[in-house]
């Protein structure tokens, strides 16, 4: 049995399982990657020490820190697939079937990629409905394809897409482009760019691959299909909480709610950091900062009893 | 054993992947799908999907990089 089990590899998880290690804490962490969501960045320069890391080496960066540890058991390949109390302690299964028993949890899972929810968007997926445009832009040279959401992820989409795609169409919902005003610019400017505003996805047309998306025009009330070959789902994050619903209290987004003094949540034995909780500010540095604060308030409770 | 991988250069779970398999000692063939057309065509008829890396293990298709069912397919423990 476990004093306590971290579950997640993002900066929050990385840096608990090094302050649990140097702590002593009978530990385990459970990960399927590391990095959280900047994996997929191409330049982080807001990292604290660092002045400009690829999201892969920020990964591997936070991987050798944790490896150098003593003292803390890693799963790298696996992930929690549920959770549940019994007594004073926690039973966790994964994905794999193993089982674990811990004292205390740490949940660290950060937040994953809002999806659209509308008809054609699961059936397509990988088969033109893509959510990493660095990775797969250039599999839609030659193409006309669409960009979801114009926050700074959809607007870095759209020119991921600029030297392969023949025509991007831009979709927000609101009236306004929501991204840095700078790099709403480099798109405006651009001609292969058509911005759509006031546009609401209905579906996502294709048989074995995508041919076209339909939106609502919100102003004109009426419907449109245009035909694309791709379609890039840029529309922000939700939290990674569904592990623990029903454990712990939240936020109507899901965020679970803790106390920011010590990152405890409403069940005494979960505590939460990084971008699950009801945080205002989702940052790396914070992530790993609260992280820190929540292992040195474990540490005080194993040390009373 | 063969084992091929079908990336584009900017795709950081391609990278990932084939940080794996040299971790791990295992032979692997890169194509590279922006540069070669045949090996996109390739590509999209045997996993039905327009998205990388597409990872062929003796005929056994992964989609993305799954490590724990790489390892199963590569036999490593």
């Amino acid at each position: 049995m476990y004093e306590l089990i971290i579950i997640g590899g993002g900066p929050a998880g990385v840096a608990a399982g090094i302050y649990t290690a140097r702590k002593k804490i009978k530990s385990l962490i459970i990960t399927e990657s590391f990095g959280g969501q900047s994996f997929l960045s191409a330049g982080i320069e807001n990292w604290i020490g660092t002045k400009s890391v690829s999201g892969f080496d920020f990964a591997k960066m936070l991987e050798d820190h944790l490896r150098a540890q003593e003292g803390i058991d890693i799963i790298d390949d696996d992930r929690v697939a549920s959770m549940e109390k019994s007594g004073e302690k926690f039973l966790l299964t994964t994905k794999s079937g193993k089982n674990f028993e811990t004292k205390y949890i740490l949940m660290a899972t950060g937040s994953e990629r809002k999806k659209l929810n509308v008809p054609g968007e699961k059936e397509l997926e990988g088969r033109g409905v893509s959510y990493c445009s660095i990775c797969d832009a250039p599999l839609f040279k030659d193409k006309e394809v669409a960009v979801v959401g114009s926050g700074n992820a959809g607007l870095e989409a759209v020119i991921d897409l600029f030297p392969y795609a023949t025509k991007i169409y831009l979709l927000e919902r609101s009236e306004m482009l929501k991204g840095d005003p700078v790099t709403q610019g480099k798109i405006i400017s651009n001609k292969k760019v058509e911005i759509l505003k006031m546009a609401e996805v209905v579906s996502i047309e294709g048989k074995d691959f995508v041919s076209g998306i339909r939106y609502k025009d919100l102003k004109g009330g009426n419907e449109k299909v245009v035909p694309i070959g791709g379609i890039f789902v840029e529309i922000g994050a939700v939290p990674s909480s569904e592990l623990v619903k029903g454990l712990v209290e939240m936020t109507p987004y899901g965020e679970v709610i803790v106390d920011h003094k010590t990152q405890q949540t409403s069940d005494a034995g979960i505590w939460a950091a990084g971008d699950i909780t009801d945080v205002l500010y989702k940052q790396n540095n914070i992530s790993a900062g609260d992280a820190v604060k929540a292992i040195l308030n474990i540490d005080d409770k194993l040390r009373k009893k | 054993m063969s084992v091929k991988i079908y990336t584009t250069p900017s795709c950081v779970y391609c990278r990932m992947a084939k940080e794996f398999f040299k971790k791990n000692n295992v032979e692997f063939q890169e194509l590279n799908v922006v540069q070669d057309d045949k090996a996109r065509d390739e590509m999209v008829k045997k996993s039905r999907q327009l998205a990388v890396p597409v990872i062929d293990v003796n005929g056994e298709i992964f989609v993305g990089f799954d490590q724990r069912g790489l390892k199963k397919a590569l036999g490593i423990a």
